[in-house]
């Protein structure tokens, strides 16, 4: 019954400003700042640890300026990390710290070995870019050399994230919220990422909308086997979406367990004021 | 009948809730349960209500995690073990394959028909695509729910369709222990009926049952074995028929 | 890198004092010693990394930039005392441009000058390629307006130079995509973006289709000059130069079906049509290498006498 990980974070840290660890002394939870008094800078995010298994969803759950996103943004090369370590199973058999790989290095990872969708669409997307362009893009930079193979497969990817064929060929900037978010996540999965982060994605978009997103998040998860981190202050969303979770509050993560568990029987006093928050 | 028969042995299991909003009140939901249940056993919880039924099925579950005690599982290939002992990801795998739970109410699910939901259910513990799709329509179909109904949104049906379908999710395959928690609750009397029968087969098939009922009929019915709850602590075990007995003398009083 | 070719550019040294214009004023090549040896820099290493826009100080030229501004220092700074030079504007060589950048160099170095390839081993151009085949002796310097062949996908310096550092030429791609699906074809004509040495993509000028795989495997060297944007790059002989086309959508040159040049009626070689004509005139068309065109026109009016290319 051993668990094999896809995606492996651990001690993952991030501070804005000074790197002097005093920062730690008087930041996090039970301080109830993430800003430093002794140094002035702002730990955003420390010792940080998860894992996620092929098919399995974990989410991210915290207020805004918890800490979340940095997360993310910090596992997806997006920013860098003050310290810390994460593993792909694909790089190096999962023995690479790709926090430590060039910067370069870095970005190419992003073509096949992990796929993020932001909540604004124009940072996956290029609105002045067909739909189809955009998963052409993706795809190239896989190596894709046919023209009518990529046509297809774009084709086929919309398909499965429900966008109309007959506006695969206009401007993703001509679509609604929604259209654009199925978009994106046709082109995060082009290349079949075994790690997919979602930060989150249905957040700005009408609910009746984002109901729909949802949905079609959830089944590509369970379709695609793919490691999936979700990042949301919704508990909706982390409901639906994950079975575990991570709760964040000034930075750290100050509980983690099944998603049930940790929305029927929180243990944090942040947990439960989140749940109960939530469930008013 | 010896200890390393059981399916489920459980021993000592508490579970104190720390209310940090409310000034950090204690709360004692179970206060030391000991419970055995056998292969093909249905036993079935009865106590007034906030005495300790749905959390004991929560905290073997995990959907609460447990202040104290033992959860001993023999899984389908013969091994015991402790679930309090699992980490998050081995008991999330455990969940649905060897043990299962239908609750009252059917889980947040996207906006799928009762055929995709059961059949999916069937899939993530394991099943071919085909195998489970057959076997939800079985389900579907001795649950009464009407084929027309089978690619609608479950969210539009009604609360008791509802409830059928998520009955017909969780006992798609055969765990070693399913746990219910009033999954009759909102149907009518024929509706009732045939998901009373649904469930009285898994036992035959072996499967070991925990259930907690609203109504003594369904106990009468369906359960080898009642146990007696009250503030946390099974306070008496023993055959149906004089249990039930204590119950209804309890109930006129 | 070849030795010999290094040699090639290192010969090109300035020529002792009997040199035919050691009676000029001005420095040989215009030019003076030290602005020649920064640009011989820039170009030696465009030659090592095939495809690869170095930077260089451009220099204020006598024409404006813009102007062939680029083209003229790699000239200038390559010229030696036994090079023959030729000056083509879109294939013309009695271009107002070209002449007046042939006199400059003619003037600032008293080399003799050509108009037939044959005869010539400097050949500087503006948006062609001669129509007959080049080889060791010949050196092409081809003027450039815009370097970058990522302007049209992005703006930003520092991401273009990303983007070229890490090959990463995705978008590239993508635009030649969207380009076949708003057209039906890959309506690029000019300036087609090909791949150097299975590195570096690069502008091939506006030269148009038609000259791009003449730039393949070629035997001679050939160095383009930016002067307005300071870049030099360069595409050594015996490179490849594949142009960026999908492998079921193949790359086609331009053919007017049915076209002749009205003047040779030669249906073999780049064709530009005449504003205005009619069929009356004699037929819309005419050859773009004019020097080409006349040598074909004798060539079948006296064919007795035959012709070197």
């Amino acid at each position: 019954m051993t668990t094999d990980w896809a995606l492996r974070v651990s001690s993952l840290g991030k501070i804005h400003g000074s790197a002097d660890l005093r920062a730690l002394e008087d930041t996090g939870p039970d301080i109830g700042t993430a800003k430093s008094a002794i140094t002035g800078s702002i730990v955003a995010a420390w010792d940080v640890g998860f894992e996620v298994s092929p098919g399995e969803a974990l989410g991210v759950i915290g207020e805004s300026g918890s800490g979340k996103s940095t997360v993310m943004r910090c596992i997806a090369g997006d920013q860098p990390s003050t310290s810390g370590e994460v593993h792909l199973r694909t790089v190096d058999d999962g023995r690479t710290n790709v926090l430590e790989l060039d910067p370069s290095a870095r970005r190419r990872l992003r073509i096949s070995d992990l796929a993020v969708v932001y909540q604004d669409p124009a940072e996956g997307l290029r609105l002045n870019v067909t739909a189809g362009g955009n998963i052409a893009e993706a795809l190239t930079a896989a190596g894709w050399r046919h023209f009518g193979r990529i046509r297809d497969r774009a084709a086929e990817l919309l398909e499965r994230t429900e966008v109309p064929h007959s506006r695969m060929d206009d401007l993703v900037g001509t679509f609604s919220g929604g259209m654009r978010q199925r978009v994106q996540l046709a082109k995060a999965l082009a290349n079949e990422p075994p790690v997919l982060l979602l930060d989150e994605p249905t957040t700005g978009l009408d609910a009746s909308v984002a109901a729909g997103v949802l949905d079609l998040i959830r089944n590509l998860l369970e379709e695609t086997g793919v490691a999936a981190v979700v990042v949301s202050h919704d508990f909706a969303v982390i409901e639906m979406l994950t079975t575990r979770c991570v709760v964040m509050n000034h930075g750290r993560i100050v509980e983690a367990g099944l998603t049930d568990r940790l929305l029927e029987d929180p243990h944090h006093p942040y947990s439960q004021r989140l749940v109960g928050a939530a469930r008013a | 009948m010896t200890f390393a028969d059981n399916i489920l042995s459980v021993r000592g299991l508490s579970k104190d809730f720390v209310l940090h909003t409310i000034d950090g009140r204690r709360v004692e939901a179970l206060r030391g349960v000991d419970l055995d249940i056998l292969p093909g056993e249905h036993v079935a919880l009865a106590g007034s209500s906030g005495a300790g039924k749905s959390s004991l099925l929560k905290c073997i579950y995990r959907t609460y995690e447990p202040s104290a005690g033992s959860v001993v599982l023999r899984l389908r290939s013969g091994s015991r073990i402790d679930l309090t002992l699992l980490s998050d990801q081995e008991m999330s795998y455990l969940r649905g394959r060897d043990i299962g739970y239908v609750s009252q109410f059917l889980r947040a699910e996207p906006r799928r028909g009762p055929l995709d939901i059961v059949a999916r259910a069937g899939v993530s513990r394991g099943m071919d695509r085909n195998t489970a799709r057959d076997a939800a329509a079985v389900s579907l179909k001795r649950l009464n729910i009407d084929e027309k109904l089978w690619d609608v949104h479950a969210s539009v049906l009604s609360g008791g369709e509802k409830q059928r379908i998520n009955l017909a999710a969780g006992t798609i395959s055969s765990p070693q222990l399913l746990l219910l928690d009033e999954p009759v609750s909102a149907l009518d009397p024929a509706n009732r009926e045939a998901a009373l029968d649904l469930i009285g087969d898994l036992a035959t098939q072996g499967v070991a049952v925990l259930a907690v009922f609203h109504d003594v009929e369904a106990m009468e019915r369906l359960a080898s074995r009642i146990v007696l709850m009250r503030d946390g602590r099974v306070e008496s075990s023993g055959e149906p028929s004089s249990m039930l007995e204590i119950l209804t003398q309890g109930a006129r009083r | 890198m070849n030795t010999p070719l290094l040699q090639q550019v290192l010969d090109r040294t300035t020529p002792v004092d009997d040199s035919p214009a050691s009676h000029l004023e001005v420095n040989f090549g215009l030019l003076d010693e030290y602005s020649k040896r920064e640009i011989r820099r820039a170009i030696l290493t465009a030659v090592a990394v095939p495809g690869y826009q170095v930077p260089f100080g451009s220099r204020e030229m006598p024409v404006a930039r813009g102007w062939g501004s680029g083209g003229l220092q790699i000239s200038l700074a390559i010229v030696g005392p036994y090079d023959v030079v030729k000056v083509i504007d879109q294939g013309d060589d009695e271009g107002v441009n070209a002449v007046n950048l042939r006199r400059l160099i003619v003037s600032s170095t008293g080399i003799p000058e050509s108009t037939t390839p044959e005869d010539s081993t400097l050949i500087q151009t503006r948006h062609r390629i001669p129509e007959d085949p080049l080889d060791e002796r010949h050196t092409l310097v081809l003027q450039v307006p815009v370097p970058e062949p990522l302007r049209g996908v992005e703006r930003d310096m520092r991401e273009l130079a990303r983007m070229h550092a890490e090959a990463d030429y995705a978008r590239m791609w993508v635009s030649l995509y969207e380009d076949k699906v708003r057209n039906g074809v890959i309506t690029r004509t000019t300036g087609y973006p090909c791949l150097v040495n299975g590195r570096y993509v690069i502008a091939t000028t506006p030269i148009p289709r038609w000259d791009v795989p003449r730039l393949h495997r070629s035997r001679f060297l050939a160095l383009f000059g930016a002067g307005r944007e300071k870049r030099i790059y360069a595409v050594p002989p015996h490179t490849d130069v594949e142009p960026l086309t999908f492998e079921d959508v193949p790359f086609e040159v331009e053919v007017t079906p049915g076209a002749s040049c009205r003047t040779c009626s030669s249906t073999e070689s780049f064709l530009v049509e005449i504003p205005g004509a009619t069929a009356g005139d004699g037929g819309h068309w005419v050859c773009s290498d004019s020097d080409w065109c006349r040598r074909n026109r004798e060539r079948l009016q006296h064919p007795s006498r035959g012709d070197r290319s």
